[in-house]
């Protein structure tokens, strides 16, 4: 199997870069085309599983060519459609690039061509070599769940401790964080960043070791602090300040202990900010100051501002 | 990349207003210059023979043009009639066989393409590439000069438990299992193969039952709650089968009638206990394992020995017809292009199982 994970430096000179993309712009297009996978597939009852496969074969494919070649929307239409049905959720081809025209300008829906629906067919095939079959992509869902059934103290803080977690899987979908880490990782990160933000300290949990010295230990080693605040700053919103305000339409956290299916995917979060009155979710308490200090470099732009 | 027949201009205003996206042509040429790190072309193989028909496609032997000269077993999936892109089956197949690792479990090798060109309209060929086996059962068992002594049955038996027991305890149901699924390598190993209509299976969750198709496993194999299934389709074929089923063995009671067929009382046990009716008390791969059959004299004996003997392949879809105008694929389960009363749009549906 093809090793998908790539350093800082692979993620700079990418296909699209060496084709005269600025980074930037290669980070705005994966952040669009992630976005609107989410969007269609959550106008298509398609559950958070078979959306992030479809993103995750959204970033692999342009780690092999160029935005240029193939244009965002088109490709990531086709990402869901292999998804679903490798997801064992399939959609037909014709409903998924009628939900893309109800989503899409006219002008954006002009990159499907002609014939839309022969032009992801011939898609498939180029995006299935390109991934070289290895269909099968885990997520940080699930071990999102397998951490949390571990951790021990106050149910209610726990609750939205995973909530938050599990939003900010769903916000990670739109960076590259899934080229970079394992979903142990990413799931062990983001958990961590919830906790601070949640301020729920977690200080026992089962099965805990004299050796371990976080509850991260347990699941993977050698995680250093300077990791979880790499990936955490990799969030499309600056960290400290915590998720953006406009959270419309947080997922229904899943409810511990685990009985029914996972909560769906929540949509509106991708959604640009409602004009008029504050929305009922503020934003999560701020932590003390410096904890997690802006990284280098320009501040970074609230993600649902235009670009 | 439509409409190939008649080439565009490049400047034709095809794709978007942005000046930076490829036109038409362009992406044509680089569709057909890109070279896929992690899917060979297909060219790297030399084809020999066709060696058999699977439930997507034309299978054939073929050798690596490279030094190794390797055979190996060449799967085509089939497109043509596609109206959802890569089928699902395929799809199917391709993860189970990237999940099965064992020696009882046909091997995976990679998959290959042909090059994208204008000729196949820049839509390539897809083939899954295995390990060659020498033999199929069914192409053993047809072979009146094959003869398997009882410890070699047994081996059979053990080996096809083993990988039945190992695809099971992954959450797999192969749902085609036959004589001609099942090879055997020149050297007696035997590998359960075609995944095509295998899928994996999940516990039922409280509260829901998790419905799938009894259209499955080439009909002279059904389980009876297959053939008595309530799902769609019942019909006069099934109902046949039965009659057929009931007219041969009398009842569904094998054990006396096995009796006078098998002449081994441990053999004639296992398989009243793998026959049985109600399959809650069926018993399962493990258990049938354990039965004494196999921890008996004769014990279990490699197969290499025999099949040193033979030189030939010995494949069903290679074997002279049982009956004159009793054509092969008869047995496969027929696939929706042969009900042309079915409206077309309904194609899809019925292959997602």
């Amino acid at each position: 199997m093809p090793y998908w994970y790539y350093d800082k430096k692979d993620l700079q000179n990418t296909p699209s870069f060496r084709d005269g993309i600025p980074t930037d712009t290669e980070n705005r297009y994966r952040k669009e085309g992630a976005r609107f996978i989410i969007d269609t597939g959550s106008k298509m009852d398609l559950g958070y599983n078979t959306v992030a496969t479809g993103v995750v074969y959204f970033h692999r494919f342009y780690m092999f060519h160029s935005f240029r070649t193939f244009p965002r929307y088109i490709t990531a239409c086709c990402c869901l459609f292999l998804a679903g049905k490798v997801e064992e959720t399939p959609k037909k081809c014709k409903d998924i690039i009628k939900v893309a025209k109800s989503l899409l300008t006219e002008q954006k829906f002009a990159t499907f061509g002609e014939d839309p629906k022969e032009e992801v067919m011939t898609l498939e095939r180029i995006l299935l070599q390109t991934i070289k079959f290895d269909l099968q992509v885990e997520h940080p869902y699930g071990y999102l769940l397998k951490y949390a059934k571990c951790l021990k103290g106050d149910k209610a803080k726990l609750q939205k401790m995973v909530q938050m977690a599990w939003t900010f899987v769903n916000d990670s979908l739109c960076t590259t964080l899934c080229l970079q880490w394992e979903p142990e990782v990413i799931a062990v990160a983001l958990m961590f960043l919830a906790g601070k933000l949640s301020k729920f300290e977690v200080v026992d949990w089962n099965g805990r070791a004299p050796k371990h010295t976080a509850w991260w230990d347990m699941f993977v080693e050698d995680i250093t602090m300077e990791l979880l605040e790499d990936i955490c700053h990799q969030m499309p919103y600056p960290v400290y300040s915590g998720p953006p305000p406009n959270h419309t339409n947080i997922p229904p956290p899943p409810r511990l202990p685990m009985t029914g299916p996972p909560p769906p995917l929540g949509g509106g979060m991708y959604s640009e900010p409602p004009p008029g009155p504050p929305s009922r979710f503020p934003p999560v308490n701020v932590p003390p100051p410096n904890y997690f200090p802006p990284p280098p470099g320009p501040p970074p732009r609230p993600y649902y501002q235009p670009p | 990349m439509q409409n190939v027949s008649a080439p565009r201009e490049p400047t034709q205003p095809v794709l978007s207003t942005s000046s930076t996206i490829l036109s038409m042509r362009e992406k044509e040429k680089y569709i057909e210059d890109f070279d896929f790190p992690f899917c060979d072309e297909s060219s790297k193989y030399e084809k020999v023979a066709k060696i058999g028909q699977g439930t997507f496609g034309e299978v054939f032997k073929a050798r690596a043009r490279n030094t190794s000269k390797k055979f190996v077993a060449m799967k085509k999936v089939l497109m043509d009639n596609e109206k959802e892109g890569f089928p699902i089956t395929a799809l199917r197949e391709i993860k189970i066989l990237q999940l099965l690792k064992h020696e009882n479990v046909v091997n995976l090798i990679e998959i290959c393409r042909t090059k994208a060109t204008l000729h196949n309209k820049y839509r390539s060929t897809f083939y899954l590439v295995f390990d060659f086996c020498e033999h199929d059962l069914a192409g053993l068992l047809s072979n009146v000069n094959v003869k398997f002594s009882l410890g070699e049955i047994k081996k059979v038996m053990q080996q096809l438990l083993n990988g039945l027991y190992y695809i099971h305890s992954n959450k797999i149901l192969h749902r085609d299992m036959k004589a001609a699924n099942v090879l055997i390598t020149k050297n007696g190993i035997l590998k359960l193969a075609d995944f095509g209509l295998a899928r994996a299976f999940s516990v039922a969750k409280s509260g829901t039952v998790n419905k799938y198709t009894n259209r499955v496993v080439t009909l002279w194999y059904r389980p009876p709650e297959l053939l008595l299934g309530t799902t769609v389709f019942q019909g006069p074929t099934e109902q046949q089968q039965l009659i057929l089923i009931s007219q041969l063995c009398g009842s569904c009671t094998p054990d006396e009638r096995l009796k006078p067929y098998v002449k081994d009382p441990y053999g004639c046990d296992l398989l009243d206990k793998l026959l049985q009716l109600d399959p809650a008390k069926r018993n399962d791969a493990d258990t049938a394992l354990n039965h004494d059959f196999f921890w008996t004299d004769p014990m279990p004996c490699e197969l290499a020995n025999m099949l040193a003997q033979h030189t030939q392949s010995m494949f069903e879809y290679l074997a002279p017809p049982r009956r004159p105008g009793h054509l092969r694929h008869h047995h496969h389960v027929p696939g929706p292009q042969a009900k042309p009363s079915q409206p077309q749009d309904s194609t899809y549906q019925d292959r997602v199982f």
